[in-house]
């Protein structure tokens, strides 16, 4: 019993790192995607086509890599004199960069998929363009993205112990070093419940916010 | 010079001709109805008054202010479209009523917004000096319209839980709220089950009055005999024939506008 709390204080110190991970990813991700959105649906085309490449090249490698090319590209270019102190910045790094990619997608259906009926409503309304977005549109899309939104998001806690690859002290990091060290397997499997329950609090999380938005249709 | 003047107005999408050409005028208080079949260019028209198409050429003038003249780049800039706008109110076939927001958060959005951006430019917005004081009368008026519409009861609904001729209804109010010089309507009741589309062509005919002044594009070629002043049949985007209901409705000289009508006809006896 005593080992079962030193192992589960152990992985929860690891798992802390998977959730700095994930709330620094989302922190900076979600505005970065918005941009990046405005950006594929601008209407200056060089602008839209760098932002419709980054996706496309972001969306059509594996995370994994993006973590490698992140992490190693820099100091093989500078030839070793720039390194990452902490590999965490670097997974933080390809993380943010991956999921803006991802959001930006889930902001641009949202926003394409409002009617056009409801920006000229505002126009002929007397309304300006930021009016019209942040009053009428924004919550609109909000309503429309909250389902995809919560599956991208959802990924992402279980996609933080990707930053394993370029050793980043995680919680799966932290499980092996007891089967290494200790000759302990089950930590490996126990690190399943963290996730579990991460995911289940956000489940419960998003699923208040889409009965919060479901007052009207539409 | 009448009340509203529409000149030689042009417009093309791409190499199609949508518009060639377009002259008309009205007079304060009066209602004037747009006919013709589908692709005549009638609600292109009525686009390119409340300023969400822009024509190639042609001009609008408003009580004697130039609102729009296809030679003056300087009347095409956004800023300048948006204040020019305000002198028109539109009801869309569908609706577009505001989804998130109740009945008369619908009306109030808008002139609440203008207010806060007048009061601050000029220190003043339809006599009221202060928000709080706009907002007042912002809140009255709402309440007045919606009354005036029939919808007071249903002031803290959501569109969603409305019937389509209420959902209209409440369109018409909201347009009203900023009390529009010209109020236009593009085929308010085409998206209506037939059983809705007498509810929202009473309320219109009911905002019938000196003061108002209204432009009705329309299939409901009854409603144009019983309620407008003046009748405009327009085909492939020309104004093919224009006078009182009696002239073109009752008594139409051109060949296209006796087949349009005749088409009505067969049916509605």
């Amino acid at each position: 019993m005593d080992q079962f709390w030193s192992v589960s204080l152990q992985l929860l110190e690891g798992f802390k790192e998977n959730c700095i991970l994930f709330g620094v990813t989302l922190l900076f991700a979600l505005p970065l995607g918005l941009l990046i959105a405005f950006g594929s649906m601008s209407g200056f085309k060089p602008l839209k086509f760098l932002c419709r490449a980054i996706v496309w090249i972001i969306r059509g490698t594996p995370l994994m890599l993006q973590l490698f090319v992140v992490c190693y590209i820099p100091p093989l270019l500078t030839d070793g004199s720039f390194k990452f102190k902490e590999r965490m910045t670097a997974a933080m790094i390809a993380f943010i960069i991956n999921y803006a990619a991802y959001f930006s997608e889930i902001y641009r259906g949202g926003i394409e998929g409002i009617p056009k009926g409801q920006y000229e409503a505002g126009y002929v309304l007397g309304m300006k363009k930021s009016q019209i977005f942040f009053k009428v549109v924004l919550l609109q899309v909000v309503k429309r993205i909250v389902a995809p939104m919560s599956n991208e998001i959802i990924t992402l806690v279980k996609d933080t112990s990707l930053a394993r690859v370029i050793m980043v002290p995680e919680i799966l990091k932290y499980a092996e070093d007891f089967t290494k060290i200790n000759g302990l397997i089950w930590p490996i499997f126990y690190t399943g419940a963290f996730f579990l329950i991460f995911c289940g609090v956000l489940t419960l999380l998003f699923r208040f916010i889409e009965k919060k938005l479901d007052y009207y249709k539409g | 010079m009448a009340f509203l003047e529409v000149k030689n107005i042009q417009k093309s999408f791409g190499r199609t001709e949508v518009l060639k050409d377009i002259s008309f005028s009205l007079e304060k208080g009066e209602v004037l109805a747009i006919i013709g079949s589908s692709g005549s260019g009638k609600t292109t028209l009525l686009r390119c008054i409340n300023f969400l198409e822009t024509p190639q050429m042609g001009n609008i003038i408003v009580n004697g202010e130039v609102l729009f003249d296809g030679d003056d780049p300087s009347k095409k800039k956004d800023s300048e479209i948006r204040k020019n706008r305000l002198h028109f109110g539109m009801v869309f076939q569908q609706f577009n009523l505001f989804p998130q927001y109740t009945v008369f958060e619908n009306l109030v959005l808008a002139p609440k917004l203008l207010a806060k951006e007048k009061i601050k430019e000029n220190g003043e917005y339809r006599g009221a000096t202060t928000y709080k004081e706009a907002v007042e009368s912002i809140n009255a008026e709402a309440e007045r319209l919606l009354d005036k519409v029939g919808l007071s009861e249903k002031r803290d609904e959501y569109p969603c839980n409305l019937s389509g001729g209420q959902q209209q209804r409440v369109a018409i109010a909201r347009a009203l709220a900023l009390d529009p010089d010209v109020l236009c309507f593009d085929e308010p009741t085409s998206a209506l089950d037939p059983e809705l589309t007498g509810e929202v062509l009473s309320v219109i005919k009911g905002l019938k009055s000196s003061e108002s002044t209204m432009i009705v594009v329309t299939h409901e070629i009854s409603f144009a005999r019983d309620v407008a002043d003046r009748v405009i049949f327009m085909a492939d985007g020309v104004i093919e024939e224009e006078g009182t209901p009696s002239q073109v409705i009752e008594h139409p000289q051109s060949p296209r506008t006796q087949a349009f009508l005749s088409r009505f006809n067969q049916y509605s006896d």
